[in-house]
């Protein structure tokens, strides 16, 4: 088993797609960083002091004000009261969300990829990893070796998950040695607050309980691995199911972007909340921003994904199996 | 062991369609077995129902006394294949692609895998991306690939596809000097009947997913053979002709019979004694084509 | 090569199952932990060489109506900036549509006192929710129900002026009074009764404590409201923020030791 999964990660790295997605990381997170950058500056333009606890205010009284807007749409209400409601916990608690810092910028970073740039990222390397062997015509080659099909399989699962594994690692380190440059690189035990729970519009704060950014990080890092196995695992099914690799990634594509404009829309479409694509923020629950569908918790999130991700494994390998190759 | 590869009552169903309509035939060790027969005869299914890519709806595939459905591992073992082109990585070099494979394979040891690239003649660019390779030189590492597990039974679909002349005949060669020096039975398909002609022992022939004949080449071709006879009176000649042996077909002053050798003296004898003047008494050796022209009454080969 | 990077993933890979893992313990299974252990943070240190200056109230503070966004808060920051070169720090914790009952509770905020005590000026508005009561009292002119919500109200600005001495004694806060905006409608003579007994009650309210200034606004709309009203008729427009900036600008001066 250790040479089959040694042969994938061969095929995977020469491809040289892992270095790809680096590069592509590497400057999406300068760009972020130049972008977060500016926008410190600006707010401390604006306001005239560096003090958080004044941003942070002034950040309330702005909610607040959008608040009282008249014609303000009544999810986006909520939302904000929401926020607001968190806002003033963290204040009052005395505790900085956002202090600079590279470890805060990569938390940011985890959240806002955790949806999007993170699955798609998953996808440029899972796409044709059983695909690119059917249309390239090796798939023959590899299934009249002594070697059960499932073995096969299996080997390239795991080369997914080492894949999937090492992306997120490169995100993480990139973020942080590239963002670090410019925010420093300390404020691993700024303590954050989670456990937040959203009751239709209150925020619940009963189980809400500090913990120091790296665990915090460490929890977020934890959600997107677990969000990326599963679209790489659907992927992966796509990949065995259909032999055009670009039409694996068009699917998923269409998923998962589909699942962005779902997540603004379906909330009085509440059936909408077992579509795995609008369960894909799973940060937001730690952090206690509001669900995009009444009633979504992290539990149910993760079971939903997870449920998605086991029927793809099991018809990725049933079809595996059984198909007569042609 | 002398049979290596038995296939009996081989079947395909797809749908209601039964493609492959219960094939049956045994290689020996040692020799090279045609298979023959038009684009759509069922060739490249039954090829991949023998390495296992497709499963066989009815049937039993034999391989050195292993089942190929029950004992997949251990029957696979013995066989080298490659099923229509050599399709390689491209990304990795000739050595990568091997290695790539000997991994799959229990122990092969590096000296197995600079052994197979002697034998194909590949020890200039093994080192270079098959990205680079020409057709030839990917069908080369192919059949290195295919060797690599030292298989008793080697499986070559259509191994002269695209190929130019040269390289056509290095094949040729190649695969006989497998069969006979290393003791390989190898199974070649080939919609060329020249080819089959020249590099193998046995053949069978594929017609519509049956087989319609298998017998050893020579045989095959002696079979065939006729005596076209210029002569005239030709009543007078087909009256003595016909009590000898079987005339195919008389027209204007030409008749054909079946050659044999041993007789043919005598029968021009018997027609000479009866007044018949023979201008002209011509054997003719015809090839696989006017044989498969013959046996699937007219389907053309290609 | 490969082998580097697949022993990284591996370890990479635990990681983040680990991270799964505290996720799921400490989401699911953590025992309900009261937040006790405070983060009682250092007060952070005055930023003494800033001129600080907190804006509270409703709208008119906010700036609604001007389409720069100024407001007079912008208006008197802009002078000031010719007449100092000391750093100005302006929070502006304004809130639209509020009344003095929100401005009490908001002043009971940890933040906002924080803010308060480093403050050297305090400009503020409010009390125009309170009288206006989103168009009721245009219905309602009767003397028996002004004077029952001008009761609240100033029961409620003296717990604000009470609330702002006792965080910081100092500063000096500008409670800016009303105008009428309705001046040229009908009833204007009742309703500028109104609005001119209001600002004087207030006035008086603001008189018990020391350093708490009431600003008259009452004159400058007198006359042409309307052209300094914004379009809702209600809130002033640019030129009526700046007459109102201009104003309360004047009444700060600097010394040479850089306070008033």
């Amino acid at each position: 088993m250790t040479d089959l999964v040694y042969n994938e990660m061969l095929k995977i790295i020469r491809k040289k797609r892992l270095f790809i997605i680096a590069a592509i990381t590497a400057v999406l997170v300068a760009l972020f960083t130049y972008a977060q950058f500016k926008h410190v500056q600006d707010v401390q333009k604006r306001l005239g002091t560096a003090d958080w606890r004044t941003q942070l205010q002034q950040q309330i009284i702005d909610t607040q004000n959008r608040l009282n807007s008249s014609g303000i749409d009544e999810e986006w209400r909520k939302f904000l009261q929401i926020r607001l409601q968190q806002q003033q916990y963290y204040l009052d608690h005395n505790i900085n969300p956002s202090a600079p810092g590279a470890p805060t910028f990569m938390r940011t970073f985890v959240e806002n990829a955790i949806d999007l740039f993170l699955p798609l990222m998953v996808m440029v390397v899972v796409a044709d990893l059983v695909s690119s062997e059917a249309s390239g015509g090796t798939i023959k080659l590899l299934l009249t070796r002594p070697i059960k099909r499932w073995k096969i399989l299996l080997s390239k699962y795991i080369a997914m998950l080492l894949s999937i594994s090492f992306i997120v690692l490169s995100l993480v380190c990139l973020s942080w040695l590239i963002s670090g440059a410019v925010f420093g690189y300390g404020g691993w035990n700024l303590p954050l607050l989670t456990g937040f729970t959203i009751q239709g519009e209150e925020l619940n704060t009963a189980n809400v309980h500090l913990i120091s950014q790296w665990k915090y990080l460490l929890m977020e890092l934890g959600l997107a691995w677990f969000v990326a196995v599963v679209v790489g695992t659907l992927t992966f099914m796509l990949s065995v199911l259909i032999r055009s690799t670009a039409a694996v990634m068009g699917v998923m594509l269409a998923a998962l972007i589909s699942g962005a404009i779902l997540a603004n829309m379906v909330s009085s479409w509440e059936s909408a909340k077992y579509f795995f694509m609008v369960n894909l923020r799973l940060t937001d629950y730690i952090s206690g921003t509001a669900p995009p569908i009444n009633g979504m918790t992290l539990g149910f999130s993760m079971s939903v994904l997870a449920v998605w991700g086991i029927a793809a494994l099991l018809v990725a390998f049933f079809v595996f199996v059984k198909r007569d190759v042609y | 062991m002398t049979q290596t590869l038995v296939v009996e009552d081989l079947r395909k169903k797809i749908g209601r369609k039964t493609i492959i309509k219960g094939l049956s035939f045994s290689l020996k060790k040692g020799e090279v077995f045609g298979f023959l027969g038009p684009n759509g005869a069922g060739k490249t299914t039954t090829i991949r129902m023998l390495v296992g890519l497709i499963k066989p709806s009815a049937g039993r595939i034999t391989i050195c006394g292993y089942d190929l459905q029950r004992q997949f591992t251990k029957a696979i073992r013995h066989i080298g294949c490659i099923v229509e082109n050599p399709e390689l990585y491209p990304y990795l070099t000739g050595w990568e692609n091997l290695e790539h494979f000997a991994r799959m394979l229990p122990d092969i040891s590096k000296e197995r895998i600079t052994e197979v690239v002697k034998l194909v003649g590949l020890q200039n660019r093994i080192h270079d991306r098959v990205r680079t390779y020409s057709l030839g030189m990917r069908q080369r590492l192919g059949i290195a690939q295919a060797l690599l597990g030292k298989p008793s039974v080697l499986i070559l679909d259509e191994p002269t596809n695209g190929l130019d002349p040269i390289g056509i005949r290095e094949m040729r060669e190649f695969i006989r000097f497998l069969a006979e020096k290393e003791g390989l039975s190898v199974l070649v398909s080939s919609h060329l009947l020249s080819e089959i002609q020249l590099m193998c022992d046995r053949v069978a022939i594929l017609s519509k997913g049956s087989i319609i004949r298998i017998d050893t080449v020579d045989r095959l071709l002696k079979e065939q053979a006729r005596v076209v006879w210029k002569v005239e009176p030709l009543e007078q000649a087909k009256k003595q002709l016909e009590s000898e042996t079987v005339i195919l077909s008389a027209q204007a002053d030409t008749l054909i019979t079946y050659y044999e050798k041993e007789k043919l003296a005598a029968w021009n004898e018997r027609l000479v004694q009866a007044g018949v003047k023979v201008s002209q008494m011509e054997p003719k050796l015809p090839t696989l084509e006017d044989l498969f022209i013959e046996l699937t009454g007219g389907e053309t080969i290609d | 090569m490969v082998k580097v990077i697949a022993v990284l993933s591996i370890i990479a890979g635990g990681c983040w199952l680990f991270g799964l893992g505290l996720t799921v313990y400490d989401q699911f299974f953590q025992p309900t932990a009261s937040l006790s252990t405070h983060y009682r943070a250092e007060e952070t240190t005055d930023e003494d060489h800033r001129l600080q200056i907190v804006a509270i109230g409703d709208s008119l503070t906010r700036g609604t109506g001007d389409e720069t966004g100024k407001g007079y808060v912008g208006y008197v920051l802009d002078e000031l900036r010719t007449k100092t070169k000391q750093p100005i720090q302006l929070t502006n914790l304004a809130i639209k549509g509020q009344v003095s009952e929100q401005l009490l509770q908001q002043l009971q905020q940890n933040e906002v006192q924080r803010q308060l005590k480093q403050a050297d000026f305090v400009f503020m508005t409010i009390g125009g929710n309170d009288l206006f009561q989103g168009g009721e009292t245009l219905q309602n002119l009767s003397a028996e129900y002004i004077n029952r919500i001008k009761s609240v109200y100033l029961r409620h600005l003296d717990a604000i002026f009470r609330t702002i001495r006792s965080v910081n004694p100092h500063a000096v806060v500008f409670y800016i009074g009303l105008y009428n905006p309705f001046n040229q409608l009908d009833h204007a003579e009742t309703t500028s009764a109104i609005v001119r007994q209001w600002n004087y009650d207030s006035a008086e309210v603001a008189a018990r404590y020391p350093h708490i200034i009431a600003v008259p606004t009452y004159d400058l709309f007198e006359l042409h409201v309307n052209d300094y009203l914004y379009s809702d008729q209600f809130h002033p427009n640019k030129e009526g923020y700046k007459l109102i900036g201009e104003r309360l600008s004047s009444l700060i001066t600097f010394t040479k030791e850089g306070k008033k």
